[in-house]
């Protein structure tokens, strides 16, 4: 009777107004806030999608980009199964910063966490990372990548659908966790077994 | 799936007319089956026909029965209830999901402790739904939900319960950034008190969860700090002193969080102290809080006060090593981790004992060693600009405040473990190593303004007393002041020393407090009076001495005379100051000034000890001496010392105004201090050379014992003085040459020597030799050694000697080509 068959842990991650809250609204609410505030410590959202005619529930972690939150956000990193990086294609630093996320990232994350590269605000005249210099980057540290825009609503359901679909194929792929997590125990098997998975990826 | 929720939205319309025909069901799906289960059924009838009505009670009641007296039934029921509530909350149909909480909390309270856990899965699968809504008011009604279930002791503990998402939810909360302030306030709040409910609920089973864990830590404890500074505003509660043992019961997100946060380090055992502390430490950098450190200190004084006691150092330990950590930080950074640490450390003292103790002191002056060499010495110029002094100030005073609260014992122990750490300044006189010196005698320093002095043979264990002595004659002259005012606040027990800082000739008796001189104070300086005298006059001899020494060796010795001297042992006193008189009369070295100065301090020192110990006849003559100086303009000769002394006499040592020796005598003998016992004073008697036995020990550090008489019979004074000359000096010098004891005295050290030189291997002596910090000196040593061997072979016992000159004339040829 639960309404779901898969649960993952979805969390954002990137510089300060690179536009993860947008993102993350737009996916779960379907809307551009106007006036988005900065993302203090980290916001929650829940959204259930359907794939192949199955529930899947993810849980989004929205962090704050702002550096002196980044001891609580670090600490939601472990338990991640896939881990957005997100970028401002029209902003130089937001990009050249990738590297000390992915540092940090290593350094908090589970490593079989799926990571995704998203360069957002392609909906902005004034780019400064050509589309092909975030590819490769992604490409060069194991990464998917795509372009979005919260605004215009470009990617944004595919980014998430292919995080969700992705990781289900994973999960599927051993084999488990396709008994209904409603029979499981509170709140355990369901991320345990993806947590498992993972670890044996 | 959506007829069933149809009928139950048409609930009111159906009961009408179904309720005469079947009793208590409400579901018209069941009514017609007649399949649906009894659970089921009394389940839907708690709920009411419009939802403003509320939780039906009797129903309720009726419900609530049944689970008591079916148990088994318990898991079905709480399934059910989540099902219903599942799909209120996708309909936002939020006054049903409340009603269902409602019954949930209702069946947890009245459920048996040992039937609960069949229930409790479901049950927080509701609350977690709720939470996961991002409706403000089905969040707060979840974890007023949890915060009751919190409280709930469960007789079975499931262990396989998992609490990640509630530690990660709750702490999202604590940060809600809503745009309706009071909406926030209540997110905070509520996020806050569910933190402290999962703490209840895991802290006390290490089988359940294990709530330390730096994975849940590392929210929690953020989370509660973020809304202790962000939050403090509204109330003015937080001032600095505000920081109590008590806890704060405000209801406010401030006060809230602070006493989770007490509740959470108040539970936390020994090895979960420091996974609580060092989330505090990341997040206050993370924040930059250190400067300025108000919320810090507040932190971590909420810390101490909460902690169980025995854990405290605990806290310091970890803070001491987020200082290490920060070596490479500003030095306002550390200046100010210190600053806390010397907040809170004294709250530590009281419960710290042993090697713990000794391990906080060593890292305090591991940190301050850090910070001297941590620069190219070129750069210590620039380093006390920089911020470097304050942070080694701050460490400094860290250490006295965790000194100050510590039993006077081990006090002691403290002051000789700092000094076995002060290093001992070879020939190299590295400036790091001086600079360390300064910084570990300037702790010293703090530790014994903290210590109170009671017995002095407890106050000066001979270790610690040999080593401070040794440093006094320590060729920079801050670093023998420091030395010095050591050893006034260690000597000072009755709190003279502010009113002798300075030397003077105008004092009187009524103006020092005074104590008559116990019998171990008196067996103490009987000890110790050669070694503190033969430091204190090498002291003086040193050339770089500034005002402030002199004024510094002035108060020492008025220290002694009042706290320790009696008529017994004044004798050796007055000896003392003559022979500064000597000094200043016939060093060679000292300049002009420095030789006016050590006779202010002669004449103040000699009156003092006349007022002291009550000696009349030498008050008189040393105040005929002292009106003779007035009279003939010699102001150079009496306080104040000052830099630029103008010689106003006609001459700088006018008739009569030094101390004469015969005049001395008899002022004394008029005294009734007993002098002819053995022989003439100064003469005869013995001297302060002789009492204590300075053993050679083999090792270099001794040998610099014998610098008085290197001193007193250096060539170059010989040549200045004929033994002929009518000096009180000479007198003094003949006094140590030629009284038998002391003669014994040296015959003993003289045998020792040679002793050394004999067994010794060539190596160790050159090493020795080499090793002194002036070789020139050990040379002298070695000479003034031969002039009294040739000197007295009138003595039989020193035959020994002579016959072992050769031995090491021969090995040591260079030594002696003068
Ligand atoms: N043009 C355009 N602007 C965007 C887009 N996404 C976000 N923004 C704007 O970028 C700014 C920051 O967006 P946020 O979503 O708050 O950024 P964030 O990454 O959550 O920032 P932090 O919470 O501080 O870490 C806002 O002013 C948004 O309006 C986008 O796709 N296109
Ligand atoms: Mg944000």
């Amino acid at each position: 009777m639960e309404d779901y068959k898969f649960l993952f842990k979805v969390v954002l991650v990137g510089n300060a107004g690179v536009g993860k809250t947008c993102l993350v609204r737009r996916f779960t609410q379907g809307m551009f806030p106007p006036g988005q505030g900065a993302t203090i410590g980290v916001d929650f959202m829940i959204k259930t999608i359907e794939i192949d005619n199955e529930k899947v529930k993810l849980q989004i972690w929205d962090t704050a980009g702002q550096e002196r939150f980044r001891s609580i956000t670090q600490s939601y990193y472990r338990s991640a199964h896939a881990l957005i990086l997100i970028y401002d294609i029209t902003s130089q630093p937001t990009f050249d910063c990738l590297n000390d996320w992915l540092r940090e990232i290593d350094e908090y994350a589970n490593n079989r966490v799926l990571r995704v590269l998203v360069g957002n605000k392609i909906d902005k005249e004034d780019r400064e990372i050509p589309s092909h210099v975030g590819q490769d980057f992604a490409q060069r540290h194991d990464m998917r990548y795509l372009e979005t825009s919260a605004k215009q609503a470009d990617n944004v359901e595919k980014l998430f659908v292919q995080i969700a679909s992705e990781l289900m194929e994973q999960a599927k792929s051993k084999g488990i966790s396709t008994e209904s997590p409603q029979s499981l125990p509170f709140n355990t098997r369901t991320s345990k077994t993806i947590n498992d998975f993972c670890c044996n990826r | 799936m959506s007829n069933v929720s149809f009928c139950c939205y048409e609930q009111a319309d159906v009961m009408k007319c179904v309720d005469t025909i079947v009793d208590k069901c409400t579901d018209p799906g069941c009514c017609l089956s007649r399949m649906r289960p009894r659970y089921k059924r009394l389940v839907d009838n708690i709920f009411p026909s419009v939802p403003q009505e509320g939780l039906v009670k009797n129903n309720m009641e009726k419900l609530t029965f049944y689970a008591l007296s079916s148990p088994e039934k318990l898991d079905r029921i709480g399934e059910y209830l989540f099902q219903k509530a599942s799909r209120d909350i996708s309909r936002k149909r939020n006054e049903f999901v409340m009603i269902a909480m409602e019954a949930m909390d209702q069946l947890l309270v009245a459920c048996h402790a040992q039937t609960l856990n069949l229930f409790v899965e479901s049950y927080l699968r509701i609350v977690q739904k709720l939470l996961e809504s991002s409706e403000p008011s089905l969040q707060i009604l979840a974890t007023q939900s949890f915060v009751r279930f919190s409280n709930i002791e469960e007789d079975t503990p499931s262990y396989h319960r998992r609490y990640d998402f509630f530690v990660s939810k709750f702490s999202s909360m604590c940060h809600n950034n809503n745009a309706n302030l009071a909406t926030l306030e209540m997110i905070r709040m509520a996020g806050i008190k569910g933190i402290q409910g999962v703490i209840r609920k895991t802290v006390s089973d290490d089988l359940v969860e294990n709530i330390w864990e730096p994975v849940h830590m590392d929210k929690i404890v953020p989370s509660l700090l973020f809304n202790m500074h962000t939050m403090k505003s509204k109330s003015d509660i937080v001032v600095e002193s505000g920081i109590s043992e008590e806890v704060n019961d405000k209801n406010d997100a401030f006060s809230l969080a602070e006493s989770c946060l007490r509740e959470l380090i108040g539970r936390a055992s020994f090895g979960h102290v420091k996974s609580v502390i060092r989330p505090v430490l990341k997040h206050l950098d993370a924040h930059h809080m250190w400067v300025p450190n108000v919320f810090a200190t507040q932190c971590f004084r909420i810390l101490m006060f909460s902690i169980q006691s025995q854990y405290s150092y605990a806290v310091v330990e970890t803070l001491m090593t987020h200082l290490d950590e920060n070596s490479n930080a500003s030095p306002k950074i550390r200046t100010s981790i210190a600053d806390v640490l010397s907040k809170i450390i004294a709250i530590a003292a009281n419960e710290s004992v042993g090697p713990t103790v000794l391990e906080i002191i060593n890292s305090l002056l591991t940190n301050l060693r850090t910070s001297v060499t941590r620069r190219p010495p070129s750069n210590i110029g620039l380093a006390e600009s920089d911020g470097e002094n304050e942070y080694r100030e701050a460490l400094i005073h860290a250490l006295g405040e965790f000194a100050a609260h510590l039993p006077d014992y081990q006090k002691i122990e403290i002051m000789m473990f700092i000094m076995s750490k002060v290093p001992q300044l070879k020939s190299s006189n590295n400036p790091n190593d001086l600079h360390v010196q300064r910084m570990c005698l300037k702790s010293l320093l703090m530790v014994s303004t903290k210590y109170c002095s009671v017995q002095m043979n407890a106050t000066f264990p001979q270790s610690f007393l040999d080593l401070l002595l040794k440093t006094l004659t320590a060729s920079e002259d801050e670093i023998r002041f420091i030395v010095l005012r050591i050893l006034h606040t260690l000597l000072d027990r009755h709190n003279n020393a502010s009113k002798f800082s300075k030397a003077t000739v105008n004092i009187t008796k009524s103006e020092i407090n005074l104590e008559k001189c116990s019998r171990s104070d008196t067996i103490f300086i009987r000890k110790h009076a050669q070694d503190i005298y033969v430091s204190i006059y090498e002291c003086l001899e040193i050339t770089n001495n500034t005002v402030d020494n002199v004024e510094a060796v002035y108060t020492t010795l008025a220290l002694i005379c009042i706290e320790l001297l009696s008529e017994e042992t004044v004798l050796d006193f007055i000896r003392l100051i003559l022979s500064i008189q000597e000094l200043a009369i016939t060093n060679a070295v000292l300049s002009t000034q420095q030789k006016f100065h050590l006779h202010a301090l002669v004449v103040s020192i000699m009156l003092l000890v006349a007022i002291i110990i009550d000696l009349h006849p030498l008050k008189i003559y040393i105040n005929k001496i002292i009106e003779q100086r007035k009279l003939l303009n010699a102001t150079h000769l009496l306080p104040e010392l000052s830099i630029h002394n103008e010689i106003k006499s006609i001459s700088l040592l006018p008739a009569g105004v030094l101390i004469e020796e015969p005049e001395l005598t008899e002022a004394l003998k008029a005294s009734g201090i007993d002098i002819t016992k053995t022989g003439p004073v100064l003469t005869h008697r013995r001297s302060w050379v002789e009492n204590t036995n300075m053993s050679m020990k083999g090792s270099y550090t001794d040998l610099s014992n014998l610098d008085l008489d290197s001193v007193n019979s250096t060539p170059a004074m010989q040549r200045r003085f004929s033994p002929n000359e009518d000096l009180s000096f000479e007198a003094m010098k003949r006094s140590l040459l030629d009284n038998p004891a002391v003669k014994a005295e040296q015959n003993t050290r003289q045998t020792q020597l040679c002793d050394l030189y004999r067994n010794a291997s060539f190596q160790d002596l050159v090493a020795i030799s080499t090793a002194s910090k002036d070789e020139e000196s050990l040379h002298t040593k070695i000479t003034d050694v031969f002039n009294k061997v040739d000197l007295s072979n009138k003595l039989s016992a020193i035959e020994t000697n002579n016959n072992s000159k050769p031995i090491y004339e021969t090995l040591f040829p260079e030594l002696f080509a003068f």
